[in-house]
């Protein structure tokens, strides 16, 4: 580029950058076009669809118009509010999921004997499909489950999968335990970043490790919390669905059927494919309106 | 070391320390070991607590699914799908870190947004534009849509692994007259290996474990996927623990595998995905 706005060079080298540069232009959209391809035809194209049959009636054949009506009738349906407060309860949880995290991380951080081994078996769900995750969680809290023997001799029995709430409470514990790893190891990478010498001092000045804890660790931890919690409660919201299938089936009733799962059962289960990209559509603006906080507090805190 | 030195307060607290990890360690480890050691057992030794070991349950498992079938559709919708997704986001990353013409940061913005669309809110309209096109029960399809999906991430980390290789280096490729093209595949991507491998490993875990795209758009009992096909078993409401257990078992173990050889792969990936 130098060469080129240097007023005393002959034209042949600032032709030859100029070429370049068209050159190199016409190389980055020849590079840049088969994920382009792919995205707008495979992503965008239908997430498009999306908003325009989310105002339709469709059957998955023909759709006929019908306008913002069908999100009116939404915001009426009972049923859209009970699996709303589902999504509630899965937010609910999202302290939980990260607080257990964060106190084992900061128990870890301290390379204690064995740190290496913990790490890796904390990580192991990570690796799991929800499939089995939910196939051995079915096991664990069905009535002859495995839960009910370690709870007999205390006289208390339930098949938690049976209750509209238990079973929700169930897929929730599932959840908490399968995120534990990722969020453990994203505390401990933030623990890393932290000075030695600020601990040594908190030290000095007497405080007990529970102060360390809470004055310091947390605080200096603020923006990895942040993305923990967003990244635990947008896979809440849009990456249970698998579990949910295998483990409860959205039930009992609308028990454990979140906005993702309502999604699919009425698309796929029901047919009704024009209410599904209605529920598509909200799931889409609640998922990426996190995502945008996200962005946002994240931005402030730099 | 410290371990033996320090203050006996000290030395308790990290002896609790360590029990309460271990405490952990076995609520985490349980599940898997319930899995092992049921798969092994006959549904009698199951259900009456009885001791000893058999394969009973393995012999009813193969005779209820096609297992080497439907790890054999897993591993092509997995692979196929990992080799697109190498190809799509070296060559965009490429383009979008030292190709960039104008409006290129505006479609790299584009694809870190599409991130942020949930799978179920596309969904409904994938599916039926596929099978418009006859791609439903076609490996390719399945294909197609994990490449999609999982493209943009791929993408970012590409992007973001090219930036830091100088542009001095392509400058002088330039210079001793290699072309675009040239430089991509001499320079670029020898120097990309362990942002590709972290790439493998990431998208096989998440493709192997896949259940939603594969009960959509693998839908035929020949093309069926592993993860789907353990589904069914438990759809079908086979009461049979062992022999979902066995199933949930050759499921996870390619998984496992690959966890335990490249789990600093999936950190990295993690890390990365934190970081700016």
């Amino acid at each position: 580029m130098a060469a080129a706005t240097h007023p005393g060079v002959a034209r042949g080298p600032r032709r030859r950058v100029a070429r370049h540069t068209a050159q190199r232009s016409l190389y980055g959209v020849l590079f840049t076009l088969p994920v382009v391809v792919i995205e707008v035809l495979l992503l965008f194209l239908p997430i498009i669809q999306t908003f325009y049959y989310s105002m339709t009636y469709w059957d998955g054949v023909t759709a006929q118009w019908v306008g913002v009506g069908t999100f009116v009738s939404l915001f009426q349906d009972p049923a859209f509010w009970r699996v709303l407060l589902n999504n509630g309860l899965l937010l609910l949880s999202v302290p939980v999921a990260i607080g257990i995290p964060l106190v084992v991380a900061y128990l870890l951080h301290e390379k204690i004997w064995g740190w290496k081994f913990f790490r890796s078996v904390y990580f192991l769900p990570t690796a799991i499909s929800w499939v089995v995750i939910a196939m051995v969680a079915v096991q664990f809290f069905a009535g002859s489950g495995i839960l009910n023997h370690l709870l007999a001799p205390f006289g208390v029995q339930q098949n938690m999968l049976a209750g509209e709430y238990p079973a929700m409470i169930a897929v929730v514990i599932t959840f908490i335990w399968s995120q534990f790893g990722q969020n453990t190891i994203i505390f401990i990478t933030g623990m890393a970043t932290l000075h030695p010498e600020v601990y040594e001092a908190a030290r000095i000045d007497g405080a007990n490790q529970w102060q360390i804890f809470w004055r310091i660790t947390v605080p200096l931890l603020r923006r990895f919390i942040l993305f923990a919690f967003i990244t635990t409660l947008v896979t809440a919201f849009s990456a249970l669905f698998s579990l949910i299938f295998v483990m409860t089936g959205g039930g009992p009733g609308y028990g454990t059927t979140t906005l993702e799962f309502f999604v699919y059962q009425e698309a796929f289960n029901v047919g009704q494919f024009g209410f599904g990209a209605t529920l598509g559509v909200v799931l889409f603006v609640i998922v990426f309106a996190i995502s945008l906080l996200q962005l946002r507090l994240l931005q402030r805190e730099d | 070391m410290r371990r033996f030195g320090g203050s006996p307060a000290r030395t308790i607290s990290r002896a609790v320390t360590f029990l309460v990890l271990l405490l952990v360690t076995v609520v985490m480890l349980y599940p898997f070991w319930f899995m092992a050691s049921s798969a092994f057992r006959s549904l009698q030794q199951y259900t009456l607590g009885l001791p000893g070991l058999s394969l009973a349950s393995w012999r009813l498992l193969l005779q209820l699914l096609p297992i080497g079938q439907q790890v054999l559709n897993s591993s092509i919708v997995t692979f196929g799908s990992i080799l697109l997704i190498l190809i799509l986001s070296a060559m965009g990353g490429y383009a979008f870190s030292k190709l960039s013409y104008r409006g290129s940061q505006l479609i790299f913005l584009a694809i870190l947004a599409s991130m942020m669309i949930p799978v179920q809110s596309m969904i409904i309209p994938e599916y039926t534009n596929l099978s418009y096109v006859g791609l439903i029960n076609q490996y390719i399809g399945a294909i197609l849509v994990y490449t999609a999906l999982y493209t943009p991430f791929a993408t970012f980390l590409m992007t973001m692994y090219f930036r830091g290789i100088p542009n001095d280096l392509i400058e002088a490729a330039v210079v001793d007259g290699l072309g675009y093209l040239r430089i991509f595949f001499r320079v670029m991507l020898p120097m990309a290996i362990p942002a590709l491998a972290t790439i493998v490993v990431l998208e096989f875990i998440q493709i192997w474990d896949d259940f939603l795209v594969g009960l959509l758009f693998l839908q035929g009992p020949d093309v069926r996927t592993i993860t789907v096909g353990l589904a069914t078993l438990n759809a079908a409401r086979v009461l049979n623990v062992p022999v979902m257990m066995a199933g949930s078992l050759v499921s996870a173990i390619p998984a496992i595998i690959v966890y335990l050889l490249f789990q600093r792969y999936l950190i990295a990936g993690l890390t990365m995905g934190m970081g700016k």
